[in-house]
């Protein structure tokens, strides 16, 4: 590791273990800790990309993914965040947004043509002539930057998700988040800590000053962590990046898992008490001509490259800086063998008088009141000309890093998302929180605090408001936690400086956009007068940084130019995701939560085709022919057997059951009687049919009813809600997936059950709509229904749902001599659609009411007490002539129209075909179709309009149903 | 012949390496490999009953002890009973012979309509918080504590029979449909902290502990 510095106490690498990744098929050696852009830094690379619009090149500028500087596609995903992504053994890294390479980029003469391409250049030149934006769209993609994922990329890893509920969550692993997690946990919550970066210290754990005790600020920042650590009470997310805060305090988040975690990336959503927000503070980056050149870099960047992963940026340096931490990171700098040419501070007061003392101990040149108005150099920075601030004396310095920083920009993005609000601020010269979201504390930097006892202290207070608001009274500590903040130095004086006297061509307020400050004023000067405008107006701050580098530079500018108050501008919103995150961390593990029917996997082995209908997995098919010709046929001619078990069961009992019954049923439910089933409906409140099914009485106030399969989940709160005002004493019970349900249907259906029952079942033991129990096997009890569905002799065998497997097997061997095979369900829909029976959903819609669809004979008009649901509604629609009725329909040609086709005339629109399909029993094409009333007279003719018909109409007639067995003496046989 | 069995609807990939016959059902005692926990148990042969009465408490007896208030549990190791509200109550039976369910109407057999298994051992909290945002373990659940809400998504009664010392665990049941996504899901979640089937005989040492 030559070129690593590793005898510095803060390092977070491990230089004796190396890690190899290639870049341009070279390889690059890091140590273990680096991240991708870390490893490549120490390995001489300097330009990460290209920028998005003038292909400029790009380098290293902060190491916290405010911008997309160092986007880079690794092992084949795109737009990865180079600088925070930990690199590791075997990646292979290439440059984006580039035609050539990142060194040599084709497309860079487009840097001399930003005179061409305005603020609004999109708006004003690609929508006259209309045409010409599809071309233009094209070609502008080709050239702008924004990865590339190949179409048969298919992402690997683990993506899960965790769902944590805790007391106290804190945002950010500084030394106030974990003094806050510290003082929370000790009042006996629990808190979840997230930590952006792999490690908890925050700005501690790479500073070198001493604190008020002479113990360095990294020592200290580790105590802490480890002191967090270790508390049982606390669980740390290191590696986790907030996704966005809401209210009733809802955090989401994702953590990068490392090797030795069982997920690529995981996603959190946590549920707390009280949020306590310490995000720190990012860099407000200096503004001056070519700022974003390759060898520009924040103070931060420069001084954690040292210090944390042991790499000096650059030999010759010049600092333009406008805070103590700078100084900091020149003097280490400078400690380390880094020739410091000279410091410019935009400040003339408010230095921390010991720094400044350091820096004359070691004959650094500094120079208060001076900032950087231009950097040099074509691809590489090569020199800087720094200046007063009016701009009336200016020098150039040679340099390879220019260490840049206006001030401190607190990270407020966790606060404004949850409908805080931040304020300008003119002591610090930022915005800091004005207004918290509610349960929401602050805390540390992002209070402007600057002095490490008040930021630990900010912390150990916010720790305890947290607590109080859990519930907790911790008053008196409160005001002790106050009072000690309060004796402590408060928020550091800042600078209110802006930009030098440039002129703003190349100065770029926006790196992922490439928006200048030329931008800005050209939107300013078109009226576009506050950021939330102009961010739209010229992009900025809408790239994957989300406004991390333009943040609070834009509305500052804004009001400069303006000549307007700061307090009147404020920094744009945030939107979650704050950090960029896979979609395959959203998707999670994405378990597919379906129903089986306890026949799934026999179904299965016997070549059933499943698909999904609402919850349930149900076979659809038992050959590829998916007219399900041998299907039908076998039932209509021999028997089949079905597996309906998902039909909706309960049992509802109680002195009041039969009151509920019947105001929900539009029958007369007095009338069910023990043995026998009845088949009734329900509607909804507008008289539309929303469920049907058959009834029978179990015993005193004891019934049984099934329900179709989509309804089944909401029958019970159904009949709770419109019961919810009469105080009824009855109960139901959910029966659903307690029984199995076979379906044994065809003209010998009668001979497969009476070899395997106890009992007589012939048709004056077991007539049609007869319900009877037997025993089966050795002594499996279950209960038959005479039913007809299908149109033929039918028995619904009801099965406790253990035993279904087995029963299922006794019929298959007692219908073995008469040719029993599966049926599924097309093969049903069919078979009952031949016969005219309807399936709700399918053949009934919102509008449809029961006496549409032919089944006002189950309504029972004067019922005497219940206040039948949907009846109102029925009376009022009966003489309604024009509404939409069930027909049959017979097509006149040999072509099968889609389920959902609509029935034409010449103007519009006149119904719709429900159902149709190829019938073996009739032999032609016949369906089922909804169509108004005047065209629902049987020898009229409709018009089917088919997609990509051309105008070709289908035509059919409409006949009368049902289409099989109208007398229905083949399923009462 | 088509000998009778009784299927339970849980599968899990590994075979029981012990089990016995029981009124039908096939019941797994031991699985190979069990390891140190945590560990999943299918108790879909166990009896389970659904008690309604507008008069709830008037069913309770010595045998069967109904909680008062909602949410409570009382468990033991031969039942779990959980009030569910004003007028519900599940019975949950760990005996291998219970007596027989009271002929009341207020009382319906719902062993088949639900899927019914045991987590529990260490970690178990850390494989729930995967799949389900319910705070299963919080510091307001005094346990046996009922709750009722979404695991993985569907719709459970969930009893957290202890939540702290060295075996933790939940019991619980969702429409037996489920069960085999719901096993599926659950496995997927435990896999990092070594989830594995266990029998029977593991169940009952952790619910003589209660």
């Amino acid at each position: 590791m030559m070129n690593r510095i590793t005898n510095l106490p803060t390092l977070k690498i491990d230089p004796s273990k190396a890690v190899s990744l290639k870049y341009h098929d070279i390889p690059y050696q890091g140590c273990a800790g680096d991240t991708v852009a870390t490893a490549l830094y120490a390995g001489g690379v300097r330009i990460f990309g290209r920028s998005l619009k003038y292909h400029r090149p790009r380098g290293l500028y902060s190491l916290d993914g405010e911008c997309s500087n160092t986007c880079m596609e690794i092992d084949a995903i795109p737009n990865e965040r180079s600088e925070n992504l930990p690199a590791r053994d075997g990646m292979v890294v290439r440059e984006q947004n580039v035609k050539g390479s990142a060194e040599h980029d084709k497309l860079s003469f487009i840097d001399k043509l930003d005179w061409a391409m305005p603020a609004g250049f999109y708006y004003h030149t690609m929508h006259k002539p209309a045409a010409l934006w599809p071309l233009a769209m094209k070609q502008i993609r080709k050239a702008a930057g924004l990865g590339r994922l190949s179409p048969d990329f298919r992402q690997t890893g683990r993506f899960d998700e965790i769902f944590p509920s805790t007391e106290v969550c804190v945002i950010g692993g500084g030394p106030s988040g974990m003094q806050a997690a510290l003082s929370a946990a000790e009042q006996g919550l629990r808190v979840i800590l997230l930590e952006a970066r792999p490690w908890l210290g925050g700005f501690y754990d790479y500073r070198t000053v001493q604190d008020d005790h002479a113990v360095p600020l990294y020592e200290r920042g580790r105590k802490l962590a480890e002191k967090v650590s270790a508390h049982p009470g606390i669980r740390v997310l290191t590696h986790t990046s907030l996704v966005g805060t809401y209210n009733n305090g809802l955090v989401t988040a994702f953590r990068r898992g490392s090797s030795e975690d069982s997920f690529a990336e995981r996603y959190i959503e946590i549920r707390a008490k009280s949020v306590v927000v310490a995000t720190g503070c990012i860099e407000r980056p200096l503004l001056f001509e070519n700022n974003e050149r390759p060898g520009v870099m924040q103070a931060g960047c420069a001084h954690r490259l040292l210090n944390t992963f042991g790499i000096l940026p650059g030999k010759t340096a010049v600092f333009a800086v406008g805070h103590d931490l700078g100084l900091e990171a020149a003097l280490d700098l400078h400690d380390q063998g880094v020739n410091i040419a000279c410091i410019a501070d935009l400040r003339t007061e408010g230095q921390n008088p010991d720094l400044l003392k350091a820096l004359e101990s070691r004959d650094i040149t500094y120079q208060p009141g001076q900032t950087a108005l231009e950097a040099h150099g074509k691809k590489l920075l090569t020199g800087v000309v720094l200046g007063s601030m009016d701009g009336s004396s200016q020098k150039t310095l040679p340099c390879d890093l220019l260490v840049a920083s206006a001030g401190l920009t607190p990270v407020s993005g966790p606060l404004t998302i949850n409908k805080g609000s931040v304020a300008y601020d003119a002591h610090t010269g930022s915005f800091l929180p004005d207004k918290l979201p509610e349960n929401t504390r602050v805390a540390g930097r992002i209070l402007g605090l600057g002095d490490p006892e008040a930021i630990e202290a900010s912390g150990h207070l916010a720790g305890l408001q947290a607590a109080q608001d859990c519930g907790l009274d911790s008053a008196a500590d409160l005001q002790k936690a106050e009072q000690a903040l309060a004796e402590l130095p408060g928020p550091e004086k800042g600078t209110d400086f802006v930009i030098g006297p440039v002129s703003g061509r190349k100065s770029f307020i926006c790196f992922d956009e490439d928006t200048t400050i030329k931008n800005i004023k050209q939107a300013i000067n078109k009226g576009f007068d506050v950021p939330e405008l102009i961010k739209r107006f010229t992009s900025a701050g809408t790239g994957p940084g989300q406004g991390g580098i333009p943040d609070h530079n834009l509305p500052l500018f804004t009001a400069l130019y303006q000549g307007s108050a700061q307090e009147s501008v404020r920094p744009t919103n945030r939107r979650p995701p704050l950090t960029p995150i896979f979609l395959s961390t959203y998707a999670g593990r994405n378990h597919d939560m379906a129903k089986r029917t306890p026949m799934h996997d026999r179904q299965k082995q016997d070549g059933g085709i499943f698909r999904r209908l609402g919850v349930w997995r149900r076979a659809r098919y038992f050959s590829e022919d998916l007219s399900c010709r041998q299907e039908v046929e076998n039932v209509r001619s021999n028997v089949g057997i079905f597996d309906g078990s998902t039909l909706g069961k309960f049992r509802i009992h109680g002195p009041d059951c039969l009151k509920a019954l019947d105001r929900v049923f539009v029958s007369d439910m007095h009338k069910v009687k023990q043995g026998r089933i009845k088949y009734t409906a329900m509607c909804n409140e507008d008289g539309c049919v929303i469920d049907d099914g058959v009834i029978t009485k179990m015993g005193e106030n004891d019934y049984f009813f099934t329900t179709s399969t989509g309804r089944a989940g909401a029958t019970v709160e159904w009949i709770r809600y419109h019961t919810r005002y009469e105080g009824r004493d009855f109960h139901m019970v959910n029966l659903t997936d307690a029984f199995g349900v076979i379906n044994l249907s065809g003209p010998n259906a009668r001979k497969v059950i009476e070899k395997v029952v106890d009992q007589d079942i012939s048709n004056e033991a077991l007539p049609f709509s007869g319900v009877k129990g037997f025993s089966i096997g050795q002594n499996v009890e279950v209960f038959v229904m005479r039913l007809g569905f299908v149109g033929e002799l039918s028995y619904e065998i009801h099965v406790p749902s253990s035993y279904m497997e087995s029963v299922w097997d006794l019929l298959l061997e007692a219908g073995q001599e008469f040719g029993i095979m599966n049926f599924g369900v097309e093969a049903q829909n069919v078979l009952r659609m031949e016969k005219g029976h309807i399936i709700l959903g399918q053949e009934s819609e919102q509008r449809t009411n029961l006496l549409d669809v032919h089944l006002g004979f189950l309504w029972h008009r004067d019922k005497p007490e219940a206040k039948t649901v949907g009846s109102l509604a029925l009376k009022q629609a009966e003489q309604d002539p024009d509404r939409l009725k069930l027909v049959g329909l017979k097509m006149q040609e040999a072509k099968v129209p889609g389920d959902g086709c609509v029935i034409v005339d010449e103007s519009r629109i006149r119904g719709y075909v429900c159902t149709i399909r190829k019938s073996f029993s009739v032999d032609g094409i016949v369906g089922l179709a909804l169509v108004e009333g005047p065209l629902a007279k049987p020898g009229s003719v409709v018009s089917i309009y088919e997609d990509e018909c051309k105008g070709n109409l289908l035509k059919a007639d409409v006949v009368p149903l049902p289409f099989y067995d109208p007398e229905g003496a083949r399923m009462k046989a | 012949m088509v000998a009778i069995t009784r299927r339970s609807p849980v599968v899990f990939d590994v075979s029981p390496s012990r089990q016995e016959k029981r009124d039908h059902w096939n019941v797994a005692l031991e699985y190979p490999g069990e390891g140190e926990g945590p560990w999943i148990t299918d108790l879909c042969h166990k009896d389970r009953w659904d008690v309604q009465d507008g008069d709830l408490v008037s069913l309770a007896s010595d045998t069967l002890p109904i909680p008062e208030g909602y949410g409570q549990v009382a468990l033991s190791p031969e039942m779990s009973v959980n009030r569910m509200n004003r007028t519900q109550a599940a019975v949950w039976h760990f005996t291998d012979q219970p007596g027989p369910m009271p002929v009341v109407s207020s009382f319906t057999e719902t062993t088949e309509a639900t899927v019914f298994l045991a987590l529990y051992g260490p970690r178990v909290f850390a494989v729930t918080e995967k799949l389900t945002g319910l705070d299963l373990g919080g510091p307001d659940k005094k346990p046996p504590q009922l709750v009722q809400g979404p695991f993985s998504h569907v719709p459970c009664q969930i009893v957290v029979a202890a939540k702290s010392g060295e075996y933790p665990g939940i019991l619980f049941t969702c429409s037996r449909g489920y069960a085999r996504d719901m096993v599926h899901a659950v496995m997927d979640a435990g896999q990092e902290f070594g989830l594995r089937p266990a029998g029977e005989d593991r169940f009952k040492q952790w619910l003589n502990r209660f």
